[in-house]
């Protein structure tokens, strides 16, 4: 039987995003199709799962542990996202100016991406040691020692600061790239207009932005909710549960207490917050699309 | 800056028209000079810990918290880089991390640039919903269905061996969106003048399409590669085997049993960071591309 080129060309288009769609259809769909499963079971690994209904639901929202991650969590998000904004497009927009030394500068601010999240994690916690050179430093401007990671009150934010020095580089990249998508011209015609530059920042800059700060905004809660592995290494949860974000409740359910049908109702909990901001985030993405 | 300030001001006025150009100026400088102090103050909070991982890993123990605290090391302790290294076996978990991402990065490599081709430059039923499909990956995060992939793993028998590691992570859902932009962009005369010419599809695939991509492919790469690097939550759910552990897990394991040894810490800190210095120093565009493509949109 002789193909017509036509159909040749669809065989091997289908033929080679095949691996694609089966890697994600096995560790990616598959999975998130069985953490609905196993959210209605009661599953310890050694007997088979025992369907429970909505057991582990209805557990979760009464064990206190889980409503203080939760809140742990929320937190962690809501300070670790909001200054970020800030900083980094301020950033962005110092660095877009033509200045001495501007890329060598740009490298050193970016640097904090470079570091793998376990050692920032290690060389974190020696800094925030009580003769550590955090507290030496706050000693300069008269600042007592502060117990960082030991107390639970500071303990949290000990770690928020943490995401804060590590997402702002990061974000500050994809505003710079949003500010260099700025025609120059507009900037040109607002000056000839008399415009200085705080009004060209929120007149022009900042309207024309509004796409990728949504973008930012969403990425960055994304990330936020995810973070694992600095708590987990910096404090395990303490003191008190004080940074016991979810993912950490939901690894520590798992693979710690093996209560796997309630780690997985953990996670679909995790996933519909997850969602609430990818929904937008995948919306902007196809929105070109849709109009085509 | 001060003297490249003063040379400035000094410059002769021609004309009395540009005496307010002249004030302008001034203010433009001051601002410029705020600007640079800021991104200066910026840059050592940036700094600090690489050079406190560092200064510290030079420190003698006797001298790591000492008052008033020490800036430069004296004298050097270079022995905490033999010492932690054997403390455990970390050329083994440096291997192992090496292997895990460099498949990984080949794996995406070659995966989201044939989907990427897939979905940019044939028609054909369903792409659009695939294209959906893929996408949607990205909002699945690994926290969210860590615990069913763990059984699934435990199902094909792969915890504790390199295929748990790499296969899950050969493609992701952002490497083929960043490939099917790159590509858009490529001329479909290009494609169809090659099969005239009798060239088979995967050959023009090989041969014109990824030579064009290959600044996406660079970006795509070292984005993957430091991803890879830096990957942890994983490797701890399934891997128990010391021979199979990877760097992240070798650091926060010496981290737990050595953890007041802060200058053989710090030794080791220093070099699970190395590898991605030197790629930073050897590829920043393509490391700031890969970055600002996670913001692109359509």
């Amino acid at each position: 039987m002789r193909l017509s080129l036509a159909s040749k060309q669809a065989i091997f288009a289908y033929a080679i995003i095949l691996p694609t769609l089966v890697i994600l259809a096995t560790f990616r769909f598959l999975p998130m199709l069985q953490a609905f499963f196993f959210s209605l079971t009661q599953y310890d690994l050694v007997h088979p799962p025992k369907f429970i209904g909505l057991a582990n639901f209805v557990d979760l929202a009464q064990d206190p542990l889980f409503l203080k991650s939760a809140r742990v969590s929320l937190t962690y998000v809501v300070f670790s996202v909001v200054p970020v904004l800030p900083l980094s497009l301020g950033l962005a927009v110092l660095l877009n100016r033509s200045l001495w030394i501007k890329n060598l500068l740009r490298s050193a601010i970016f640097m904090p991406v470079v570091m793998p999240a376990v050692v920032m994690a290690v060389v974190w916690t020696f800094m925030y040691q009580q003769d550590g050179v955090i507290n030496t430093i706050l000693g300069w401007v008269g600042i007592d020692p502060i117990a960082w990671l030991r107390s639970s009150a500071s303990a949290l934010w000990a770690v928020i600061l943490i995401g804060i020095w590590r997402a702002t580089p990061y974000y500050m990249v994809i505003f710079l790239a949003g500010l260099q998508a700025i025609p120059a011209d507009y900037y040109d015609a607002a000056k000839i207009d008399g415009a200085g530059g705080w009004a060209c920042f929120w007149r022009i800059t900042l309207p024309l932005l509004k796409p990728t700060t949504l973008l930012v905004i969403v990425m960055n809660v994304i990330v936020a909710m995810k973070v694992f592995a600095v708590p987990l290494i910096m404090t395990g949860g303490g003191p008190a549960d004080a940074t016991r974000v979810l993912p950490l409740f939901i690894y520590q359910t798992a693979f710690e207490f093996f209560d796997m049908g309630r780690a997985a109702a953990m996670s679909v909990f995790l996933f519909v917050a997850v969602m609430l901001f990818s929904f937008i985030q995948v919306r902007m993405f196809t929105r070109g699309e849709e109009l085509r | 800056m001060t003297s490249s300030a003063v040379k400035t001001s000094a410059q002769p006025m021609t004309r009395r028209t540009q005496t307010r150009g002249w004030v302008r100026r001034v203010v433009r400088r001051r601002v410029t000079i705020l600007a640079f102090c800021t991104l200066v103050g910026v840059a050592f909070l940036t700094l600090l810990p690489f050079y406190w991982m560092f200064s510290s890993s030079l420190r003698t123990m006797e001298n790591m918290f000492s008052i008033p605290i020490q800036w430069i090391p004296d004298p050097l302790n270079w022995r905490s880089y033999v010492l932690a290294w054997q403390a455990q076996d970390f050329t083994r978990y440096f291997f192992n991390s090496g292997v895990v991402a460099i498949a990984i990065t080949f794996g995406n490599l070659i995966l989201c640039s044939l989907a990427g081709y897939s979905l940019t430059k044939f028609h054909y039923r369903g792409r659009g919903v695939m294209f959906i499909l893929i996408l949607s990956t990205m909002m699945l995060p690994l926290e969210v269905t860590m615990v069913p992939l763990f059984l699934i793993i435990k199902e094909l028998n792969w915890t504790n061996s390199y295929q748990g590691l790499i296969v899950p992570f050969l493609v992701d859902g952002f490497g083929v969106f960043l490939m099917r932009q790159y590509m858009l962009s490529i001329p479909k005369d290009l494609i169809d003048s090659a099969r005239i010419d009798g060239a088979s599809e995967l050959r023009i695939f090989w041969i014109i399409v990824l030579p064009l991509c290959k600044p996406a492919l660079v970006a795509l790469a070292v984005f993957t590669f430091r991803e890879a690097w830096d990957m942890y939550i994983w490797p701890l759910i399934i891997i128990t085997k010391d021979s199979l552990r990877t760097l992240p897990l070798g650091i926060s394991l010496f981290m737990s049993s050595y953890g007041t040894s802060w200058d053989q810490l710090m030794a080791i800190a220093v070099l699970g960071t190395l590898p991605m210095i030197l790629l930073f120093f050897f590829l920043q565009r393509a490391f700031i591309q890969g970055i600002a493509a996670t913001g692109l949109k359509e």
